[in-house]
């Protein structure tokens, strides 16, 4: 049975269409990522997913219950974790868990195997007000929280957003250690560097995904081949590129500039000769092989 | 379930720096200081006399005024113009005027020539000052045809008497209409602007998600201030009888009966404000309409009846007014709800309208 299915997901806000038939598949056991910029839908799909609230139109289950009819039955089996920190900031952090705990119909100790390996880092703040908690531990807790009940499908909303680098891998980290206890993770984020930490992936953008599959699929599916251009100046150098024949795309990607050209209309030592020709030849081009940000550029182009 | 969402908001309440200090300060503040300062007892009004008569029973009049203790006298002379200009620079609050031929005339009892003006800038002390004056010449009369023993007939002998507070004591009609107020307070707004800090804060969102109700979760936030409400009206009961010796001329059950009644009906407006607000600001603001509407609408400071005629028919619509005057009525008269039936179906009806309004627009997801 698939943990997620949903079809033809469509929701309005007035005017505004912040999903447009959004249909997903998530396999039971996976950790599924969606992947998009701020303000492309992420957060009102969590909040249908969840039963929070209702799409306008389309269909969905979880576990293979309907989110509509069976949403009371959908909330015993889910953990949510908001992207913004919604917990009592005037309760302890055991307090909270507590509370969590019972509004689920169980006990701390009864699923403590479950939460053991991330409470195990903040129970030493056991008796401190989960307000005055940094922002790491915050997260850690908030994740306990949405643990506590032993849910089959975990919903994690931006749980990145803001976060320190070295806390992201060790977040994901524990993501990996929670899914090989069983419970299928369903993580948005809009780093795409933390795609490839995914099984599955779905690109979301203007409410609309715009690809899906493993972080390879979608990489063996990028049609072009990429350059990877350093120069002095850059600016210029970016307008230059656009300009040449064969150029696909061609972005600013940290330092340097990644350029897409199609292999059938021209060659990297063409690129090349191009720009030495306008005289801003003093630039490292190098080939490199894509990744899930090319990509996901590549397909927000269409 | 249920036990643990309460333990959990009386456990949030007692944590609050403020709550629970307000909620034992205010029944003490309300009882010990409002009735003093919200007492329309009216002293030292500056009173200007125009005396043309000059004679014993002129000074004897305005003597009368004068040791009634409601004035003082600013002005005593001749001069009309004078006392007008006192009266213009707020000097005077009124003037008495006593003609020339005053003595003979109260004598023969022919007539009684003098005219009283009152400045009624400030609305409730020219109307006091004025019944003043009026209760200080009536009994100047009454004490001069016991004194003489002639029979002269006053030009007007109206003897009034207040029943149920017969010294008129303004602590003793506000003290009931003050619970009111805390009451009202406590019920509707502090439970609303809980609900809309939960939504601001994110964590109504995470309890949406749990399997608890959506009424049970409310039910719960609203539970303590209930008897929060409880505890300030038996406070202040305490506190009336203990301080200043008043206790409720009706049965106590009755007044916890009416508490209920308004109870219904603040939750419901509770729910309401806090359905439609989604920060406190927004909260705080609509609460804030709703407080001043409520107070100044409902009777308490001043009667329904000497309104107009459509702002009486918007008290109607005020659970206050109801609220108020069964609680004046039990506690200074000793009514019952038979007898008050039309403040238990005013409450019951605005009751059913607000609770309903509050559930139909609480939908369970959006």
């Amino acid at each position: 049975m698939k943990a997620i299915e949903i079809s033809g997901i469509s929701k309005n806000y007035g005017q505004v269409a912040a999903l447009r038939e959004i249909s997903l598949d998530v396999d039971s056991g996976e950790i599924f990522g969606l992947i998009g910029p701020d303000g492309a839908g992420k957060t009102t799909l969590f909040r249908i997913m969840t039963t929070l609230m209702l799409a306008d139109a389309g269909s969905g289950k979880i576990c293979g219950m309907d989110i509509v009819s069976d949403y009371s039955r959908i909330r015993k089996i889910i953990g949510y974790m908001p992207g913004r920190f919604s917990l009592y900031q005037d309760l302890s952090v055991r307090e909270n868990l507590e509370y969590f705990a019972t509004l689920f119909g169980t006990t701390v100790e009864k699923n403590y195997g479950t939460i053991r390996e991330i409470y195990s880092q903040i129970e030493p703040f056991r008796d401190r007000k989960a307000g005055k908690l940094s922002g790491g531990m915050k997260q850690k807790l908030a994740l306990c929280c949405a643990l506590v009940h032993k849910p089959s499908v975990l919903f994690l909303d931006e749980p990145t957003t803001g976060v320190d680098a070295v806390s992201r891998s060790e977040f994901w980290k524990m993501l990996e250690r929670i899914r090989k206890s069983g419970v299928t993770v369903f993580v948005s984020t809009p780093y795409m560097d933390e795609a490839s930490l995914c099984d599955r992936l779905a690109m979301i953008r203007g409410g609309e995904i715009i690809g899906t599959g493993t972080p390879e699929q979608i990489i063996s599916a990028y049609p072009y081949r990429l350059l990877s251009v350093e120069g002095d100046r850059i600016y210029p150098l970016l307008k230059r590129l656009r300009e040449t024949e064969g150029v696909i795309s061609c972005f600013s990607f940290g330092a340097s500039l990644h350029l897409a050209y199609d292999p059938e209309k021209t060659e990297a030592s063409g690129i090349l000769a191009a720009i030495r020709e306008s005289g801003l030849g003093d630039c490292k081009v190098r080939e490199i092989s894509p990744g899930i940000e090319d990509c996901f550029m590549q397909l927000a182009r269409k | 379930m249920w036990k643990y969402l309460l333990e959990k908001e009386f456990k949030q309440f007692f944590r609050d720096p403020g709550l629970p200090r307000m909620a034992l300060a205010f029944p003490v503040l309300m009882m010990l200081v409002f009735p003093f300062a919200v007492s329309m007892d009216i002293r030292n009004i500056n009173l200007a006399a125009v005396d043309n008569c000059m004679s014993e029973e002129s000074s004897r009049l305005i003597e009368k005024c004068t040791s009634s203790g409601y004035f003082r006298l600013v002005y005593h002379g001749q001069s009309a113009d004078e006392a007008m200009r006192l009266m213009d620079n707020n000097k005077a609050d009124a003037i008495i005027t006593i003609m020339p031929g005053f003595d003979r005339e109260t004598v023969s009892g022919s007539g009684f020539p003098v005219g009283i003006k009152v400045n009624t800038v400030n609305g409730t002390k020219g109307s006091l000052g004025s019944q003043y004056i009026l209760q200080c010449v009536r009994s100047y009369v009454g004490e001069k045809n016991a004194a003489s023993g002639t029979t002269v007939p006053p030009a007007a002998d109206i003897s009034e008497k207040y029943y149920f507070n017969p010294g008129m004591d303004y602590k003793l009609f506000m003290i009931p209409a003050l619970i009111v107020i805390a009451i009202t307070m406590i019920t509707a707004f502090l439970p609303a602007l809980n609900i809309v800090s939960e939504k601001e804060a994110g964590t109504i969102e995470q309890i949406n998600v749990t399997p608890v109700s959506k009424t049970a979760f409310i039910a719960c936030k609203m539970i303590p201030y209930w008897a929060i409400a409880f505890f300030i009206l038996t406070a202040c009961l305490i506190i009336a009888w203990a301080v200043f010796g008043y206790t409720s001329r009706g049965s106590v059950l009755w007044l916890y009966l009416f508490t209920i009644l308004d109870i219904i009906v603040m939750a419901g407006l509770g729910l309401l404000i806090s359905n439609y607000s989604s920060n406190a600001q927004q909260a705080m603001f609509v609460i804030w309409f709703f407080a001043v509407i409520f107070m100044l609408m409902s009777g308490i400071f001043t009667p329904i009846a000497s309104m107009p005629q459509w702002a009486q028919y918007i008290t109607y619509l005020n659970p206050m007014r109801y609220f108020a005057d069964a609680m004046r009525a039990v506690y200074l008269k000793g009514s019952t709800p038979a007898e008050l039936w039309y403040d238990v179906a005013g409450l019951a009806a605005l009751g059913s309208v607000m609770v309903g309004a509050a559930v139909a627009s609480y939908r369970k997801t959006e």
